[in-house]
């Protein structure tokens, strides 16, 4: 057994590592098996339990929760705060560097976001910084089909999916004069045939094993892109949908999930309104966070801002963590304090939802990534 | 001697007309409302709270504050966990036309209250009050090298005559930014700085004139008078003097000259110049100047080129890189309005250095922070938020609700109406159900002078 000192010296090392390329390998070889006692530990269903145990074993959680015994000899860290798992930004560009889209092709269903990563890049340092230990990579919706989505961690450079979603553009960002297609019509038709004859990527979608990442703005292209899902049987998400809500009932019959926000400050209340009335109907929520054009921090804030309008806080935790590493397709990995997942988790200060609490220190794969000394 | 007088009060006219139209109370005919609002607790200002006290309102101010208070008659009585003032946006642009708002060719005459939009979505405004934004600062060409006159405007579910708090809380103006065809040359904007300190001397000379010209006018009025009794005194020698004189004249077939006075020279009142007029108030302190700069180099220049003018009362908006600055900024008292949002890549040059950190390193500086919206407009409504944010990045909950009420109304000169609740003050408050800025508090009324306008 490693003791405490010398576990949370190498955390440290790794955290000062962390910072300019790399984040901490998973397998740092530091103390294999620990324990975190949290004043409070934040469940993914919303509950909380006060006075809680985190056992990590070799970089996975072994046991959660109130009463868990730990064995004689394992280092115990003790954390006045709140205990949670990492949270999950289910759409963004971080990364790529500008590596989003290739504008030659509008169908490129075979492309890979994956391909295109530097998973060094400060990007991932300052989801990190804010709570983030999971991210879903999207190509951008400039294609009708861009390519695939991929999952990664934001420290020690796993890809937990390469290809998690087949992405979809409904949006008129897709439909160029000088292209095919240059229609919504010409692109249902496109997709149509590509999906009544499947092959590749599509033929994964068919068959319900790749979900498919919807990309839509406007209430017509979410009502468009609900109908088409659930004509042809598809599953996954929609994002950008910002007045999904408003076409609820097409919605909810698709079975597809919204990913949310980022929401600036200021967004209209109608917006908000609209996560409300998803939360209320019980739609599996997540929030995207369109990095780098955004902030870490805009991922908390736009949970916050729909709370704020009514939004169940459970739900949006929910859709902080394990709702959205569930839309991420990797809610066996990460996303839940539950025995068996990764050790990817947060400590903080205070509740995660109230944004005048701060990030103590981020874990991934069992090893401290991110914050200082004890 | 009537003409003279009539000058001065030209001359003067526009620095003495003063204040524009404040709060005036058009009260509904309806009867004098009077709310008796009790808490767990009362938040006087930031640091001094009263346990289990009431606060009583009449006719849109607040008639008393304590904890052995009771109820009058009649009275309307709400009760929370937590009373405190409502929330000041030090950087806004909520209820300003778009237009105005990011207008770049504004110049220091240009007046905000010109430019307020009536028409703003009653559910935005609705959404603004409910979230405890009571009041904002609003500045027409809040971008612009050379903004107008800010007003300070309470948010009303109704705009009115009554919105405005102070139609003359500050200047704006702005150096340093890369927008509108504002390039980033370094010289540019060093410039920018040469030009706005030049801007404020001759603010300064302005005034200084206008006092010389006062003097003389004084100097002139006595000399003249003083002649005039002379003359009164001498008027038969006088006339004779003057008659022998025209005499010879004529006699010599010259033109009769009559004799020059120096007392004849009358003063002249230097020229009228509406920006000067504006730029002389805050040379003299009595507008505080609320500069947009980001950069160090344009900080530092600015710092440098202002040290001469001792009433000058400086405010940085912005201020991402203000930490280089920051003994000096807490030594001469310079406030700074932090904008604490999550930016992400790219972003607007000068914001490149910008971070949630920047409120609480400045607080722990001890330089006075106040927070606002970055004049993002509708970004008002989610000013607490972000002030809770800038608390979970550093900024202590103290300075965050001062930054929001107390010391946001006393930089903007509205210190005495609004930002705490004590007798005689306007009765904007908010009665929330658990400790201010904890982002799982909800705000369950707010009281706008007076009246009760979010929450039954």
């Amino acid at each position: 057994m490693i003791s405490t000192t010398k576990m949370l010296t190498t955390g440290v090392l790794a955290a000062v590592l962390a910072a300019p390329a790399y984040p901490a390998p998973a397998s740092d070889g530091g103390a294999d098996t620990y324990a975190v006692r949290a004043a409070r530990m934040l469940l993914a269903d919303g509950r909380e339990v006060e006075d809680a145990v985190l056992l990590v074993e070799g970089g996975k959680i072994r046991a959660a929760g109130r009463g868990v015994d730990v064995p004689a000899g394992v280092p115990v860290l003790e954390h006045d705060g709140v205990l949670t798992a990492g949270m999950i930004a289910c759409h963004g560009y971080s990364g790529t560097r500008g590596e989003t889209g290739d504008d030659t092709r509008s169908v490129l269903a075979e492309a890979r976001i994956a391909n295109a990563l530097d998973l060094g890049h400060s990007d991932f340092a300052n989801a990190l910084a804010a709570g983030i230990t999971t991210l879903v990579i999207t190509p951008a919706p400039d294609n009708l089909a861009p390519g695939s989505t991929a999952v990664v961690k934001t420290a020690g450079g796993t890809i937990l999916s390469s290809a998690a979603h087949l992405s979809l553009s409904f949006t008129d960002d897709a439909l160029r004069a000088n292209r095919y297609p240059t229609s919504y019509g010409g692109a249902l038709a496109e997709l149509d045939a590509r999906l009544a004859d499947p092959s590749g990527a599509f033929a994964e979608a068919v068959a319900g094993r790749l979900p498919v990442l919807f990309e839509v703005s406007s209430r017509d292209e979410t009502q468009r892109a609900a109908e088409f899902a659930t004509r042809h049987g598809l599953g996954g998400a929609l994002h950008g949908a910002r007045r999904a809500g408003e076409v609820l009932s097409a919605v909810q019959q698709s079975g597809l999930g919204v990913i949310v926000g980022p929401f600036d400050p200021g967004t209209p209340g109608r917006q908000l309104d609209s996560v409300v009335a998803l939360g209320g109907a019980r739609v599996p929520l997540a929030f995207g966070l369109d990095a780098p054009q955004e902030d870490g921090d805009a991922l908390r804030l736009s949970a916050a801002m729909c709370v704020r309008d009514g939004l169940d806080p459970a739900l949006a935790w929910q859709g902080l963590t394990s709702g959205g590493a569930d839309i991420a397709g990797v809610g066996r990995r990460v996303g839940r304090l539950e025995a068996g997942l990764d050790a990817d988790f947060v400590l903080w200060s205070g509740p995660p939802l109230d944004l005048t609490s701060s990030v103590v220190e981020v874990y991934v794969d069992g090893a401290r990534v991110f914050g200082g000394v004890r | 001697m009537l003409t003279l007088a009539s000058l001065v009060t030209l001359a003067l006219g526009p620095v003495l007309a003063g204040p524009l139209p404040s709060a005036t109370g058009s009260r509904e005919a309806e009867a004098p409302a009077v709310l008796f609002v009790r808490a767990e607790r009362v938040y006087v200002r930031p640091g001094e709270v009263i346990d289990n006290g009431a606060v009583l309102v009449r006719d849109g101010r607040i008639v008393a504050v304590g904890r052995d208070l009771v109820a009058p008659e009649g009275a309307r009585k709400l009760s929370g966990k937590v009373v405190c003032a409502g929330f000041v946006d030090a950087w806004s642009s909520f209820g300003l036309d778009a237009g105005s708002a990011d207008d770049q060719r504004t110049s220091p005459a240009t007046r905000t209250v010109d430019a307020l939009n009536e028409y703003v979505d009653p559910r935005l405004r609705l959404e603004v009050l409910g979230a405890g934004v009571t009041a904002a600062r609003l500045n027409a060409g809040s971008s612009s090298r050379e903004g107008g006159v800010g007003a300070l405007v309470r948010n009303r579910p109704e705009p009115g005559a009554d919105a405005v708090l102070l139609g003359d809380c500050c200047v704006a103006a702005s150096v340093g930014l890369t927008r509108e065809g504002r390039g980033r040359d370094v010289f540019d904007s060093l410039g920018e700085v040469d030009k706005l300190v030049g801007s404020i001397a001759d603010g300064l000379n302005y005034l200084r004139d206008k006092n010389d010209y006062k003097v003389d006018l004084e100097e002139w009025r006595k000399a003249i008078t003083e002649k005039e009794a002379e003359l009164e005194k001498d008027f038969k020698k006088a006339k004779k003097d003057r008659e022998k004189d025209e005499k010879e004249a004529e006699e010599k077939g010259k033109e009769y000259k009559p004799k020059k006075y120096k007392e004849d020279k009358k003063p002249s009142p230097p020229r009228y110049d509406e920006d000067k007029e504006v730029m002389a108030r805050v040379a003299n302190g009595e507008l505080p100047l609320v500069v947009q700069v980001h950069r160090c180099a344009e900080l530092r220049s600015l710092l440098e080129g202002t040290e001469r003018f001792d009433r000058l009362r400086l405010v940085i908006a912005g201020g991402s890189e203000a930490m280089d600055v920051a003994d000096e900024l807490a030594e001469r008292d310079i406030p700074v309005i932090v904008w604490p949002a999550p930016l992400g890549r790219p972003r607007p040059d000068e914001f490149e250095d910008a971070d949630l950190g920047l409120a609480g390193r400045l607080e722990a500086a001890g330089v006075t922070v106040l927070l606002g919206t970055g004049g993002q407009a509708g970004a008002s409504r989610d000013l607490p938020l972000l002030a809770a944010l800038a608390v979970g990045h550093g900024l202590t909950r103290r300075q965050a609700l001062a930054a929001l009420t107390t010391d946001a109304a006393a930089t903007l000169d509205v210190g005495d109406r609004i930002g705490s609740l004590e007798t005689g003050k306007d009765a904007d408050l908010l009665i929330l159900d658990g400790e201010p800025l904890a982002s799982s508090t909800r705000i369950t009324h707010v009281i706008s002078h007076g009246d009760l306008v979010v929450g039954q």
